[in-house]
């Protein structure tokens, strides 16, 4: 019962902490928002004979939603752990009941929420925008545990990279260096095939790319029937090595 | 009496600075400890170690227990330059902070011991400095520690809001509770501490009540005499058993219990000497911290030179 007071408090403060800075607000919907008009409606996808955007729209449908489980978790944990830091939040927390990995637990339930808001919008502007269809089934359901395994991974990084860079600056440029190359390089926007052959391995070792293949076995009909649980028993094993490393790293207090 | 915190021969070092020297220290409980010492003496090291927020060489108990060990709800911290969120209203970081415990205690009644109760619903961010510092004390009274760290509680608060927390600080400790507390302010320490302890590079050089180490190290009280005539007046005073000496405009007689004020007095009516003003002193815990770290005031206030007119060093002028 404790447990989950300390935890509700952590998460109220910096839900209500996140709301209240309107223009990280806007910018984390405005940047898949306009990620979608971009692609989605401006540029099109143009299935022809190679290049990018030669999928079908619904094929990036987990490249859109990537971009969120992906690029906020890694930046709004990392910089939290920074201002904590700057601010001596920490050394505070550490002599309270509060352990890291409530906090961070606490952290990731503000993220799902977020990110469970933006991913609806993703999914809603896609459908508005562009000519994809999402097939209606009872699996559909199964992508609540993807984005949800998926923002606890990435939280978990974020940590760490909040543990590594000693400025709320360092955190911002480390998550931009590493999500950026993810985001492209996980089977999301750029098929396996337009890369180079040597660079397959090193695609399974994303985690972001087993979110990828797992949402569209679900989202994308002509790779329906697809086996997901495969992709979501990875993202979940590699979800609690993140949090439990992550906990480990936000530091106590110096 | 129990002891609250017991520390032996605690060090620490930061690569090649050297932060704490084998720092020996006990607080009793329901004692206020108060710790005083020049920048970078130490004193913000040696709370973080007695909280267990950072890892030191030596033995530390508190309440019998290692400090990582403590149970955290007895224990009640303010660390220094701390910032809660600051687009939280104070009330809402109250209730925050005592949501991570237990049992806490009600907002309001802690908002109120802090003189936050009309500002409550303002975020942190739109309060004054001093207002935020009172949230800060807030969030550390908010359990109901046992013990309570404040490392310079009082930074930035007004005269009248100082005197307020001063009281609440006086009313903890007479139900009970343990304060360990750090201040630059030697009116603050000498006022709220049952001991001081002075850090200086590292080390516990003096440890006592503020009167035993007034009477160790304060020196005399002091007669200052605002005069032109002061060869003259200075032989008068010396014939009459004084230990006087001439200084530029006026005359300082060392020694002088209030009772013998009249005396010196008279030696001057006697002898003729018009004098415009006369200034008593008692030593205090500025004059002990001066004398024992052997800053001066000069040197504390950096490389300007001073003139006869600058105010002197006293306890009131941090107020």
């Amino acid at each position: 019962m404790s447990r989950r007071r300390r935890i509700r408090a952590e998460a109220t403060a910096a839900w209500h902490s996140f709301l209240r800075r309107k223009t990280a607000v806007f910018f984390t919907f405005f940047f898949p928002v306009i990620l979608v008009v971009i692609f989605g409606a401006l540029v099109r996808t143009q299935p022809t004979d190679g290049g990018l955007f030669a999928e079908p729209a619904a094929y990036y449908i987990p490249g859109y939603l990537a971009t969120v489980v992906l690029f906020t978790p890694l930046s709004r944990v990392g910089s939290e752990i920074a201002r904590h830091r700057d601010d001596n939040r920490f050394e505070k927390l550490a002599t309270t009941p509060l352990t890291r990995t409530e906090w961070l637990i606490a952290h990731t339930l503000v993220n799902t929420v977020i990110i469970g808001l933006a991913s609806l919008l993703i999914l809603g502007l896609v459908l508005l925008l562009t000519d994809a269809t999402i097939p209606i089934s009872a699996e559909l359901a199964m992508l609540v545990p993807f984005v949800v395994l998926a923002v606890i991974l990435f939280c978990g990084f974020g940590a760490l990279l909040g543990r590594l860079a000693d400025s709320q600056d360092g955190v911002i440029a480390a998550s931009n260096t590493i999500a950026l190359p993810l985001l492209f390089l996980s089977d999301t926007f750029i098929t396996l095939e337009q890369l180079p052959g040597w660079f397959g391995p090193l695609v399974e070792l994303s985690p972001l790319t087993y979110f990828a293949r797992g949402v569209r076995a679900i989202t994308y009909a002509p790779a329906a029937g697809e086996p997901y649980l495969g992709n979501l028993l990875v993202l979940a094993g590699l979800a609690v090595v993140f949090l439990v490393a992550g906990a480990y790293a936000i530091p106590r207090t110096d | 009496m129990n002891e609250a915190v017991v520390a032996t021969g605690v060090a620490k070092a930061y690569g090649e600075t050297v932060a704490l020297r084998g720092v020996d220290l006990s607080v009793a409980e329901g004692e206020v400890f108060g710790l005083i010492g020049p920048n970078g003496a130490g004193k913000t090291t040696l709370v973080r170690a007695l909280t267990g927020t950072t890892p030191v060489e030596g033995d530390i108990a508190v309440f019998g227990n290692e400090p990582t060990a403590v149970d955290s709800d007895r224990v009640g911290l303010l660390p220094q330059s701390f910032s809660p969120p600051a687009r939280l209203t104070a009330r809402e970081l109250i209730d925050y902070y005592g949501g991570l415990y237990a049992t806490a205690r009600e907002t309001d009644a802690v908002l109120r011991d802090v003189g936050l109760a009309e500002s409550a619903d303002s975020w942190y961010e739109t309060l004054s400095g001093g207002q935020q510092r009172r949230v800060c004390v807030g969030t550390a009274l908010v359990n109901d520690p046992d013990l309570l760290f404040l490392d310079e509680p009082t930074t930035g608060i007004d005269p009248a809001g100082r005197r307020s927390l001063w009281e609440l600080l006086e009313s903890l400790a007479a139900g009970g509770t343990t304060v360990v507390l750090t201040s630059h302010s030697m009116t603050e320490v000498q006022r709220l501490s049952d001991r001081v302890g002075l850090l200086e590079d590292g080390q516990l050089v003096a440890v006592g009540t503020p009167a035993d180490l007034i009477a160790d190290h304060g020196g005399n009280s002091r007669l200052v005499i605002g005069t032109d005539t002061n060869t003259a007046g200075v032989s008068a005073l010396e014939e009459a058993g004084f230990a006087a000496a001439a200084e530029p405009g006026k005359i300082v007689v060392d020694g002088v219990s209030p009772v013998e004020i009249g005396e010196a007095v008279d030696v001057l009516s006697t002898a003729g000497i018009n004098y415009e003003s006369l200034e008593w002193t008692e030593p205090s815990l500025e004059d002990v911290y001066l004398e024992l770290t052997g800053e001066t005031f000069e040197a504390a206030m950096g490389p300007s030179t001073p003139t006869e007119s600058a105010p002197a060093a006293s306890p009131e002028a941090e107020q």
